[in-house]
C-alpha cells in the first residue's frame, strides 16, 4: 500500500499522462483488494455536481472517474450545474423520486431531505479511521443523528486575497489578524487609491462568506443552539457598524457584485484586496506565461486568514461540498463504491492537487498531502475544514439554515446597514422578522 | 381589403410638404428639415437599438486580454479578431445540441399552437357559435396570465404528468403563451377573407373542415406565416419555464444553457457567452430579414378589425 | 379532427337516435364550434387554467419543494402583507419616494418588490409608449431602404431577452463599462470616475428600466406602424386642404384612429413589464439591496431557491389584482375614448 502510494506521488510530479496510467493500474488493484462494496451487475451512475471553478480540477476529476470506470466497469456520467442550481434540482429529484443517483452540492444540502439519502455510516466510519479522523465541521455536515448521510468531500476555502505591494504601500508589513488592524488597512488602501472590495450583491459564495465572518467575529449569531432567533443583539449591531466602515473604505459598486466581479476587478487591478477562493491566483498563474501583467499579479498577491474578532476564535465560513447518494438509485453499492474510490488518498490527493488548492481536504491525513508544501501562497487554504464554522453556526444544519442562506437574510441585513438604506436597528429588525418565520 | 404593406406612408409626407410649401421654404431646406425631423432622430434611435448587438458581436470576437483592458486599446474596435470563442462554443461544448433542442421545441410548440389557434380563430370568427364572443374574450384574457405567475404551480403539474426534464415539458406548456396571441392575430386575418367564397363552397356541399383546409387556409398563408414567426420568436426567447422544468444538460435550450453553462463558478467567459448569444440570435435574425414585411402586413390585417 | 373522437362522442351523446345525432354533431354550429375550439381549450385548461387555480390553492398552504404542504389559510398573505396592507402600501411608497422612515407591519422585501414593480411598469411603459409611437410615426414616412430599416428596428425584439440582458450586464459592468468609457472619452465625467450602474439603487433602477425600454420599443413601434398603415391617406389630404397643422392632424386624425390598437398594445406592454423576470434575473437578481427585486423575481427566489413554494405562490397570486387593475384601466379607459369618437363596441 505504502509503496504504491509513494510510487504514485513520484509519478504525479512527472505529469498528467503518467498519473492517469498509474491511477488506472492502481484502481484495478484497489477494486480487487480494498473495495468495500461490490457494484451491482451492469450498474451505471449519474452524478450532478457543482460547476467547476478551475479547469484542471475538472480534468483530474474526470480522470478519476475514468479510472473508476476502468476498474469496476461502472460508467459514471458527470453533469454540472451552477452552484446555485444544484440545491433546487436535488430537492426536486428527492421529491419526485427520480433523477441523478448522486448529488454533489453545497453546505447543508443532504439535510434538506436527510431521510432520502443513502446511509453511508459504514463507509465514513471506515474512511475516518483510516485517514486520521474527519474535521469536526465535516462531521456536522455529513451526519444526521447518529447516521452519516453524505460524504463531506472537500472544502472551498474563502480567504482574503490581497496584493502584497499595495499592503506594504499602505504601511502594513503583513495582514493584520485583528479587526481594528484590518479596518485600518482597508482605510489606508483607500487612501493610496488602491481600494479593496467584497461582494454585497446576491453572491452566494463570496458574499455569504464575508458577511457571516463579520457577524460571527463580533459574536453575533442568527440563532442559538436551540434554533431560537437571537440576531437582535448588541454584538450584531457592532458587527454592522464595523461592516459599514469597511464598506465605506471600499471601491464603490460592491453592492452589485456577484461572485465573479471581484475576480475580474482584482485581475484588472481595480481592487487590491478582496475575498475569494484561490481561483484568482490560479487564473493569474495560468495566464502568466503569455501575459507579463498576470505573472506580476501572481507574484505580488497572497492569501491570508480572516482576522479574529471579540469572538476569540476563527469565524471563517468556507463552503463545504458534501456528496450524497439518493435512496431511489438502483445501484446503491455502486454509489458507495464510487464514494470510497473518490476518498481514497491515492485518488483524493491528485484530484485535490488538480484543484490547485481551490479545494481543501476534509480528513486529517490530508495535512500530509505533498502539494500543500509546493506553494507557500496556498497554505492558508490548508486548514479550511478545521477553521470553518458550519451554516447556522450554533444552530442546526438543516433546511432552515439552508433557507436562511438562500434567502440572503444575513447578506441583506449587512447590505441594508452598509448602504444606509436602513438604520442598523432597522436592518436587524427586518432580518429578525424573516429569520423568525424560517425558524418557526 | 388589401393587407400587404403597400406604401401608405405618403400621409405624413404629404403634410410635411404642404406645410413647407405654405411657409415658402425652398427645396434645399426641405431636405434639411427632412434631415432634422426624420433621419437624425431615426439615426439616433437605431444607433441605440443596435449598439448592444454590436457590442455583443465585438465581444464575441475579441481576444480575452482586450476584454478587460480599457486603457491601452480602443474597446470599440479590435484589430485582432479571433474566432476562438466561436470555435470553442461550437466544437467544445454542447452548443449544437442546445441549438437543436431550442429549434425542435420551438417548431413543435409553434406547430401545435398554430393548429389549435386556426381552429379556435375560425370557430370564433366564422362559426359564430353560441358564446363565441365570450370565448374570444376568455382567450384574450388567457394571454394576460403571465408565465411568472404560473411557473410554480405548473412545475407541480409538469411533475404530475411525468413531463419533468423532457422536451415535452416545454413543447406542451409553451402553447399557453402562444395560442392567445396567434388566435387573436388569425381572427383579424380570417375576418378579411370574403364570406362569399365560403358560402359558395357550402352550397356546393363542402363541410366546414373542407372549407377551412381548402379555401380559408390557403388564403390566410401570410397570416399564418406571421403567426408562425411570432410564436417561434416567443419560444426561442422563453426563459423561466425552460429554467424551471429542464434540468438535464442535454435537454437545455440556448438561453438557459448560456446563462448556466458559461460561468466557471466565479469566472464568466464573456467571449463564449457573447458568441453563444450571437449565434443563438442568428436564426431569428435571418427569419425576420426575410419576413419582416409579412409581419407588419399581418399585424396591419389583425389590427384592422 | 379525426373520426374516432367524433364517433365516441356520438355514442355517448345520443344513444337512441345515432344517425341524427351524428348529423347534428357534424353540422350544428355550436357543436362544430366546440370541435374546432377543442385543441386550444385543452391546452389552455390543462396548462393554464388548472395551474392558475393550483397556484392560488398553493398560496394557502405551506408547501415546500420537498413536501406536500398543509392548508394554512391566509398565513402566507398575513406574513407578506402584514395586518395593515393599505398603510404598508402607502408607507413603502412614502419611504421610497420621499425618504420617510415608516415602519412596515408586513414583509419589507415583499412591499419593496411591489413598489419596484409598480415603478418599473409605470416608468418603462410610459417611455416605451412615447418612443414607440414616435418611432412608428417616423417609420411610416416615405424613405429609401424601408424594409431593411424596419428589420433592423426589430432586432432588439428578436434577440432572446436573456442574451441581450447578458450583453447589457457587460455594458453596465462597474469596472469595465463601455458606457463609462465613452462618457469619460467625451469628457462628460472625470477620467477616474466610475459610474456605479448596477450598484447604486437609483442607477440600478434606471439601468434595468433602460434595458426594458430598449427591448420593448420595437414591438410597440412595429405594431403601431401596422396601425398607422390602416389610416386612410385621404383623411390627411382632406385635413391639409382644411389647413390643419401637423399637430392637429396627429391629435384629431391619427391618434383617435389609432386608439384601439394603442389599447391592445399597451395592455400587453404593461402586463409584460409588470411580470418581467428574465431581465432582472440576469442583470441584478434583485439587488442592490433588493432595489430591483420585482414580484416575479422575489417569488422565484422564495419558491425555487429558498424552497418555500407556498409563499412564492402567494407572491405570484398577489400580482393578479394589480394585473386586473391594469387591464381594466387600459382597456376601459381607452375603450371609452373609442366610443366617444364613434367607434363600435366590439
Amino acid at each position: 500500500m505504502i509503496s504504491r502510494r509513494s510510487l504514485l506521488k513520484g509519478s504525479v510530479a512527472l505529469g498528467g499522462a503518467a498519473v492517469t496510467l498509474d491511477l488506472a493500474g492502481w484502481a484495478k488493484a484497489w477494486a480487487a483488494d480494498d473495495m468495500m462494496y461490490a457494484p451491482e451487475e451492469g450498474a451505471s451512475l449519474q452524478l450532478l455536481r457543482w460547476k467547476r471553478f478551475v479547469q484542471s480540477e475538472e480534468d483530474s476529476f474526470l480522470a478519476l472517474v475514468a479510472a473508476f470506470t476502468a476498474a469496476t466497469g461502472v460508467a459514471v456520467e458527470v453533469l454540472s450545474e451552477s452552484m446555485d442550481d444544484v440545491q433546487p434540482k436535488a430537492s426536486v429529484a428527492a421529491n419526485v423520486g427520480t433523477g441523478p443517483d448522486m448529488f454533489w452540492g453545497l453546505y447543508s444540502l443532504p439535510h434538506l431531505f436527510s431521510e432520502k439519502c443513502i446511509d453511508v455510516t459504514d463507509l465514513c466510519t471506515h474512511l475516518g479511521e483510516k485517514y486520521g479522523g474527519w474535521a469536526p465541521s465535516a462531521e456536522v455536515y455529513g451526519t444526521s443523528g447518529d447516521k452519516w448521510i453524505a460524504v463531506p468531500v472537500a472544502y472551498n476555502a474563502n480567504l482574503i486575497n490581497f496584493r502584497i505591494s499595495a499592503m506594504n504601500e499602505a504601511g502594513f508589513s503583513e495582514m493584520p489578524g485583528d479587526l481594528e488592524g484590518f479596518l485600518e488597512l482597508n482605510k489606508a488602501l483607500k487612501g493610496i487609491g488602491k481600494p479593496g472590495g467584497m461582494a454585497l450583491g446576491h453572491a452566494s459564495g463570496d458574499g455569504n462568506a464575508w458577511v457571516h465572518w463579520v457577524l460571527w467575529a463580533h459574536g453575533g449569531y442568527l440563532v442559538d443552539a436551540n434554533d431560537e432567533v437571537i440576531i437582535n443583539s448588541p454584538e450584531t449591531e457592532a458587527a454592522l457598524e464595523y461592516a459599514r466602515q469597511l464598506y465605506e473604505a471600499w471601491i464603490p459598486g460592491t453592492a452589485s457584485w456577484n461572485d465573479a466581479f471581484n475576480n475580474k476587478a482584482f485581475l484588472a487591478e481595480e481592487v487590491w484586496l478582496t475575498n475569494n477562493g484561490v481561483s484568482i491566483y490560479a487564473a493569474a498563474k495560468r495566464q502568466a506565461a503569455e501575459d507579463p501583467k498576470m505573472a506580476m499579479i501572481a507574484e505580488d498577491m497572497d492569501h491570508a486568514f480572516w482576522p479574529i474578532g471579540p469572538a476569540g476564535k476563527p469565524t471563517e465560513f468556507h463552503i463545504c461540498y458534501p456528496l450524497l447518494g439518493m435512496q431511489y438509485t438502483r445501484y446503491p453499492n455502486a454509489v458507495k463504491a464510487f464514494m470510497q474510490f473518490l476518498m481514497e488518498a491515492e485518488h483524493y490527493e491528485p484530484w485535490l492537487e488538480g484543484a490547485v488548492a481551490y479545494l481543501s481536504h476534509s480528513y486529517k491525513a490530508g495535512d500530509d498531502f505533498a502539494f500543500w508544501s509546493a506553494d507557500p501562497k496556498l497554505v492558508a487554504a490548508k486548514p479550511a475544514a478545521w477553521r470553518t464554522s458550519t451554516a447556522g453556526h450554533l444552530g442546526s444544519v438543516g433546511e432552515k439554515a439552508a433557507a436562511a442562506l438562500a434567502d440572503f437574510i444575513v447578506l441583506d441585513m449587512v447590505a441594508n446597514a452598509c448602504s444606509g438604506r436602513e438604520s442598523v436597528s432597522g436592518a436587524i429588525k427586518i432580518a429578525e422578522r424573516q429569520a423568525k418565520r424560517l425558524y418557526r | 381589403m388589401t393587407r400587404t404593406g403597400e406604401p401608405r406612408d405618403s400621409a405624413v409626407q404629404v403634410t410635411g410638404d404642404a406645410a413647407d410649401h405654405r411657409e415658402g421654404i425652398d427645396h434645399l431646406e426641405t431636405r434639411l428639415s427632412r434631415m432634422v425631423t426624420l433621419w437624425l432622430p431615426l439615426g439616433i434611435i437605431m444607433l441605440v437599438l443596435l449598439f448592444p448587438f454590436y457590442w455583443m458581436t465585438l465581444t464575441a470576437i475579441k481576444p480575452d486580454a482586450e476584454l478587460i483592458d480599457l486603457d491601452t486599446t480602443n474597446p470599440l474596435w479590435t484589430w485582432h479578431p479571433t474566432f476562438k470563442h466561436i470555435y470553442v462554443l461550437l466544437f467544445e461544448t454542447d452548443y449544437p445540441v442546445w441549438l437543436w433542442n431550442t429549434m425542435s421545441v420551438a417548431i413543435g410548440s409553434t406547430v401545435l399552437s398554430l393548429i389549435a389557434s386556426v381552429g379556435a380563430a375560425y370557430a370564433i370568427v366564422r362559426l359564430r357559435y353560441r358564446g363565441a364572443n365570450w370565448v374570444g374574450g376568455a382567450i384574450f384574457l388567457a394571454y394576460l396570465v403571465p408565465p411568472s405567475i404560473l411557473f410554480i404551480p405548473l412545475a407541480k403539474v409538469v411533475f404530475d404528468y411525468g413531463l419533468f426534464d423532457t422536451p415535452f415539458a416545454l413543447i406542451l406548456t409553451y402553447p399557453t403563451i402562444l395560442i392567445p396571441f396567434s388566435t387573436w392575430l388569425l381572427m383579424g386575418y380570417f375576418k378579411t377573407i370574403p364570406f362569399e367564397l365560403e358560402e359558395c363552397a357550402l352550397i356546393d356541399g363542402a363541410t366546414r373542415w373542407q372549407i377551412l383546409v381548402r379555401i380559408v387556409l390557403p388564403l390566410a398563408i401570410p397570416g399564418l406565416i406571421s403567426a408562425f414567426i411570432f410564436c417561434f420568436t416567443l419560444c426561442w426567447n422563453e426563459f423561466i419555464y425552460a429554467l424551471t422544468f429542464i434540468s438535464d444538460q442535454s435537454n437545455k435550450t440556448v438561453p438557459v444553457a448560456i446563462v448556466t453553462n458559461f460561468t466557471d463558478g466565479d469566472i464568466f467567459r464573456w467571449g463564449s457567452i457573447m458568441a453563444g448569444a450571437l449565434v443563438g440570435s442568428l436564426p431569428l435574425v435571418v427569419l425576420y430579414a426575410f419576413f419582416v414585411e409579412h409581419y407588419v402586413a399581418a399585424m396591419t390585417g389583425a389590427v384592422k378589425e | 379532427m379525426a373520426e374516432t373522437p367524433l364517433e365516441t362522442a356520438r355514442r355517448a351523446a345520443a344513444p337512441d337516435d345515432a344517425a341524427s345525432a351524428w348529423t347534428r354533431l357534424q353540422s350544428n354550429r355550436n357543436w362544430l364550434g366546440f370541435w374546432f375550439m377543442l385543441p386550444a381549450a385543452a391546452f389552455l385548461i390543462l396548462f393554464l387554467a388548472y395551474p392558475l387555480g393550483l397556484g392560488v390553492w398553493l398560496s394557502f398552504t405551506d408547501a415546500k419543494v420537498g413536501s406536500e404542504g398543509e392548508w394554512i389559510g391566509l398565513e402566507n398573505y398575513e406574513w407578506l402583507l402584514g395586518v395593515a396592507p393599505v398603510s404598508d402600501f402607502l408607507g413603502i411608497i412614502a419611504n421610497e419616494l420621499f425618504g420617510t422612515e415608516f415602519e412596515l407591519e408586513g414583509d419589507t422585501t415583499f412591499w419593496l418588490s411591489v413598489f419596484n414593480t409598480l415603478l418599473y411598469t409605470v416608468v418603462a411603459s410610459a417611455i416605451k409608449f412615447a418612443i414607440g409611437l414616435y418611432l412608428a410615426l417616423l417609420l411610416n414616412r416615405h424613405m429609401p431602404f424601408k424594409a431593411i430599416i424596419r428589420a433592423v428596428v426589430l432586432i432588439p425584439f428578436i434577440v432572446p431577452t436573456v442574451l441581450s440582458a447578458i450583453a447589457f450586464w457587460w455594458i453596465f459592468d462597474t469596472q469595465f463599462s463601455i458606457l463609462t468609457w465613452m462618457l469619460q472619452g467625451l469628457g462628460a465625467i472625470a477620467e477616474d470616475h466610475q459610474i456605479n450602474w448596477l450598484g447604486d439603487e437609483t442607477m440600478a433602477r434606471a439601468s434595468v428600466i433602460f434595458a426594458n425600454i430598449w427591448r420593448g420599443v420595437p414591438f410597440i413601434a412595429i405594431t403601431l406602424l401596422a396601425g398607422l398603415q390602416t389610416v386612410s391617406a385621404s383623411l390627411y389630404e382632406a385635413a391639409v386642404i382644411d389647413g390643419a397643422t401637423r399637430w392637429q392632424m396627429f391629435r384629431y386624425i391619427t391618434y383617435p384612429l389609432l386608439t384601439p390598437i394603442i389599447a391592445v398594445v399597451m395592455t400587453f406592454s404593461v402586463l409584460f413589464t409588470f411580470t418581467d423576470f428574465q431581465l432582472i434575473w440576469v442583470l441584478t437578481r434583485g439587488g442592490p439591496f433588493n432595489a430591483t427585486h420585482l414580484m416575479a423575481t422575489l417569488s422565484y427566489q422564495r419558491a425555487i431557491l429558498g424552497g418555500y413554494l407556498g409563499e412564492g405562490a402567494a407572491i405570484s397570486t398577489a400580482m393578479i389584482p394589480f394585473l386586473l387593475a391594469a387591464i381594466m384601466f387600459s382597456w376601459f379607459g381607452l375603450q371609452r375614448r373609442k366610443w366617444q369618437h364613434g367607434g363600435r363596441d366590439d
